[in-house]
């Protein structure tokens, strides 16, 4: 290697795990909320947080929309398709877990292959959130990465408050712990799963329209941050938001770390090693519910 | 008649768990099935409830047919259900679990009162309030889900084997509470293998057996029969 690594590369990259944690929570909250309200595993998450990028893009790049606009709108429209998605494919397949694993799975194919045909499988850009870099005491840090933290820090914020302080808030969270219970007080498990899929969906709108501009966007992009989403429900728990937080931070600050001080290639083995550490040791995660 | 079961057939995977039962609660009343496990008597609550769909028969409840509709608007005609192995939100507070209660609840002075009278009711959940579920002891947990169905406002409870894994003082608290939910004008149906508890609080009981009613009555007079107390209620 050679190169001495200094404060400045530690700094710089514990905040970039940060960063990539907070998009790995968006993208993984959705997840492990649909799945322990819906018990089903949401195979197109991935292509929905792709879908997020794509609508920025969309609206950004190809119609000048100004860029946080077009996040705030990708977003909803996102939450709009998960509402449709789950109307249309996920409720008349209620109880029949292989056909909602060949639908999603199809769904995701689908997906990417109508995206390709929109927009080609050429690697895109978005613009930047924030360009340029903080100087904190001599230490330079970039001004886009520390938006997006702060974007996935107010949009985790606002979940933990809906499910903690609404009515419909703590319905859904009785609904992941306990689903006959939640029944039992008069909870209408349709509506459950609706709220859940089309918040989930923003989210990870959200999460692709970040990662879309710090790094870049391509129709695939949506696989690997499923897989991403996988690792953060088995280090987090199931069920949990605070599971998901943790998980999602260790994730993104453990690639960080061990990519600066072994190359990145150590830094795409490392969410692997977790999840099976993970899952011989303790099955239930950090936080699980059971 | 609040709440009636005609000829009610439920089936499980091709067994048959209840073979055509007929019975009934009457408003202001507390009637109990009896029977040991495997009898069906909580396969008629879960059947009442939504939760099981029967393979024919009637339900009907305040004057309208509710079998085959789904659970949660069932509950809200007005049915609270405390369900075998209670079923609360273990990771919620024990607040949190009662204001789930009152989901169907729209007025939130209503619910504040209902909370208030919850705590009244059950101090050592006004305690452990801030607790989360799971952390309560057995007989807590049996109050938090008798609570919770309470606030919201049931003119039915349907409670199923309160007393399960409970001890002996505890029990006795749960017969006091039963009395004390049926004072307030709620009609309460509870299922229980501990005869002496649900012939301590019901007016009316059916003895269930391998998914029928074997014997169905008064309970001063099934208590005053001698062969009847041996024979069917253990006593």
């Amino acid at each position: 290697m050679g190169t001495t690594i200094g404060l400045q590369d530690i700094i710089q990259c514990i905040m970039n795990g940060f960063c990539m944690g907070g998009t790995y929570i968006l993208v993984g909250l959705g997840l492990t909320l649909i799945l322990s309200i819906m018990s089903i595993l949401q195979f197109a998450h991935g292509e929905i947080y792709m879908l997020g990028a794509f609508t920025v893009y969309f609206l950004c790049v190809m119609h000048g929309v100004n860029l946080y606009l077009a996040v705030f709108i990708s977003m909803l429209s996102t939450a709009v398709i998960g509402l449709i998605l789950e109307r249309v494919l996920l409720r008349p397949l209620k109880g029949l877990f292989l056909s909602y694993v060949c639908a999603t799975t199809g769904l995701s194919l689908m997906l990417q292959t109508g995206v390709v045909l929109a927009f080609s499988k050429s690697t895109k850009q978005l613009p930047s959130l924030w360009s340029g870099a903080f100087n904190v005491f001599g230490i330079m840090l970039s001004r886009e990465r520390f938006v997006a933290i702060v974007i996935a820090l107010i949009l985790t914020l606002a979940l933990y408050l809906f499910l903690k302080q609404t009515k419909y808030g703590l319905a859904m969270t009785a609904s992941a712990q306990n689903r006959e219970g939640a029944l039992m007080q008069g909870i209408n498990p349709n509506v459950m799963s609706a709220m859940v899929v089309a918040i989930g969906s923003g989210l990870a709108a959200v999460g692709g329209a970040l990662g879309g501009s710090i790094f870049n966007l391509d129709p695939y992009m949506g696989g690997l941050a499923f897989m991403k989403g996988i690792t953060l429900i088995v280090i987090g728990g199931l069920g949990s938001l605070p599971g998901a937080v943790v998980g999602g931070l260790i994730l993104g600050i453990s690639e960080s770390l061990f990519s600066l001080f072994f190359g990145s290639q150590m830094g795409v083995v490392i969410p692997l090693l977790l999840v099976i550490a993970f899952l011989i040791f303790k099955q239930k995660g950090l936080f699980g519910h059971d | 008649m609040l709440l009636e079961i005609k000829d009610l057939w439920v089936r499980y995977k091709g067994a048959d768990v209840l073979k055509g039962i007929s019975c009934g609660v009457e408003e202001g009343t507390i009637v109990t099935f009896l029977g040991s496990n495997g009898a069906g008597k909580s396969t008629a609550l879960r059947a009442i409830c939504g939760l099981k769909a029967p393979e024919s028969g009637e339900i009907w409840f305040n004057g309208e047919r509710i079998d085959g509709m789904l659970p949660h608007h069932i509950i809200k005609r007005g049915i609270g259900h405390v369900l075998e192995g209670r079923a609360l939100f273990p990771y919620m507070t024990v607040l949190e679990n009662l204001k789930v209660g009152a989901f169907l609840q729209k007025d939130r002075e209503q619910i504040e009162r209902n909370l208030q009278e919850m705590f009244a009711n059950f101090p050592i959940l006004k305690e452990r309030q801030q607790q989360q579920a799971r952390t309560l002891s057995g007989g807590e947990q049996q109050m938090l889900t008798i609570a919770r169905a309470l606030m919201g406002s049931p003119k039915l409870l349907l409670l199923d084997e309160p007393s399960l894994g409970l001890s002996p003082m505890m029990i006795r608290q749960i017969g006091k509470i039963v009395k004390q939910i049926h004072e307030r004008g709620v009609s309460v149906l509870l299922v229980e293998q501990n005869a002496r508890l649900a012939l301590g609080v019901a007016q009316q009981c059916y003895v269930f057996e391998t998914g029928s009613i074997a014997l169905c009555g008064v309970t001063k007079e099934m208590l005053d029969n001698d062969q009847v107390r041996k024979a069917y209620l253990g006593l």
